[in-house]
């Protein structure tokens, strides 16, 4: 059965860096699995903390949560998303209000939004692959 | 190599992946893991583990004040990204950084950074004395000369008959394997006295010459049992 999972790689979404994923958890496909769960299961409470620091006006509570759902992103291969936290958290250093952030701030909730959907889709997809393989 | 050791850590997801490269390189048993520090101090006042794999960055108490106030030095490795932590890292001994999300290979190399401490102890256990390292100079102090080893963080204080303190970079756990095993006892996770020289016992308090030593409910058995109570 091994076997068959080697020789039908599964497919991700281009957006996700595969070769990442790889370097993280070899070809477990199930753990993977696993890890998408996880993230989507904290995903809710990482976002409502961003989006709560943000409409509280508190920019240290902001970049807080910003730096802590950037590694999410790392875990499922949304490299580009780390990176773009990344560049978030170095802009809160040079403002003194998340007002000042708005355009930035904007752009970041809807990749985190989107990103959510393509989380969701790629582990159903896993979910999938998996029950095939076994 | 087999280190216990537990995992500070409030994302999800980043302590799951962990206990998975330790449960994979059999090298590291996995204790705990707690989501911020009031749970993980609360497990620490009542085990000592080898290892911490901690985050800096959590709701409430950060990671650097669980150090500040636990009664041990176990090794460290941060979990975090962010390189403003150096100077507190390298105060902390720290071992180690792991940048999340890291590879199995990034843990491994960390985990081969985890080395016995230097000895700053001369000893053989079956040794009337022992050398100790304080002040540049080595100095011998007979097992029947000390009356108790008390923890000062990263370091020791050896009391002595004398009424003579000596200061040496050490820890409890580490003293524990190294000194007379007829002579010393731990019998707190921040003491190990010197059993020929206890006086009296009360309650979970030992005396020694006018000191007074707290025993702790892991240790008290074993002081019964060393203890010549007839």
């Amino acid at each position: 059965m091994n076997n068959l999972k080697t020789a039908n790689a599964f497919v991700f979404n281009a957006e996700i860096d595969a070769n990442y994923l790889n370097s993280l958890y070899g070809d477990d496909y199930n753990y993977m699995q696993e890890v998408f769960n996880t993230v989507l299961d904290e995903y809710v409470s990482l976002t409502d903390n961003i989006e709560f620091s943000h409409s509280s006006g508190n920019l240290a509570a902001l970049k807080a949560s910003v730096h802590k759902i950037k590694p999410v992103f790392g875990f499922v291969g949304l490299t580009s998303v780390q990176q773009q936290c990344q560049q978030f958290e170095q802009i809160c250093g040079t403002v003194s209000s998340p007002d000042q952030l708005s355009g930035e701030f904007e752009a970041l909730k809807n990749k985190i939004f989107q990103s959510k959907l393509l989380i969701e889709e790629e582990k159903k997809k896993l979910e999938l692959f998996n029950s095939n393989c076994s | 190599m087999s280190l216990s050791c537990i995992i500070v850590e409030d994302l999800q997801v980043a302590a799951n992946y962990l206990k998975n490269c330790c449960e994979k390189s059999g090298q590291v048993e996995v204790r705990g893991h707690f989501s911020n520090v009031t749970d993980a101090l609360s497990f620490l006042n009542s085990n000592t583990v080898d290892l911490i794999f901690l985050d800096v960055e959590m709701p409430g108490a950060n990671g650097f004040e669980l150090l500040d106030q636990i009664a041990f030095s176990p090794k460290v490795i941060l979990t975090t990204a962010k390189s403003e932590y150096a100077y507190n890292a390298f105060q902390y001994n720290v071992s180690d950084y792991l940048m999340k999300p890291f590879t199995y290979q990034r843990f491994i190399e960390a985990l081969q950074k985890i080395q016995p401490s230097k000895e700053t102890i001369s000893t053989n256990s079956a040794s009337d004395h022992i050398y100790i390292k304080t002040d540049g100079k080595l100095i011998r102090l007979n097992n029947d000369a000390i009356l108790y080893i008390e923890s000062m963080g990263d370091y020791v204080k050896f009391v002595t008959m004398d009424g003579k303190k000596y200061i040496t970079h050490n820890t409890i756990k580490n003293l524990e394997e190294k000194v007379s095993k007829q002579h010393f006892l731990k019998v707190h996770r921040s003491y190990i006295v010197n059993l020929h020289k206890i006086d009296d016992m009360r309650e979970n308090l030992l005396f020694i010459k006018g000191n007074e030593i707290p025993v702790s409910k892991a240790n008290k058995a074993d002081v019964f049992r060393r203890l010549n109570i007839v």
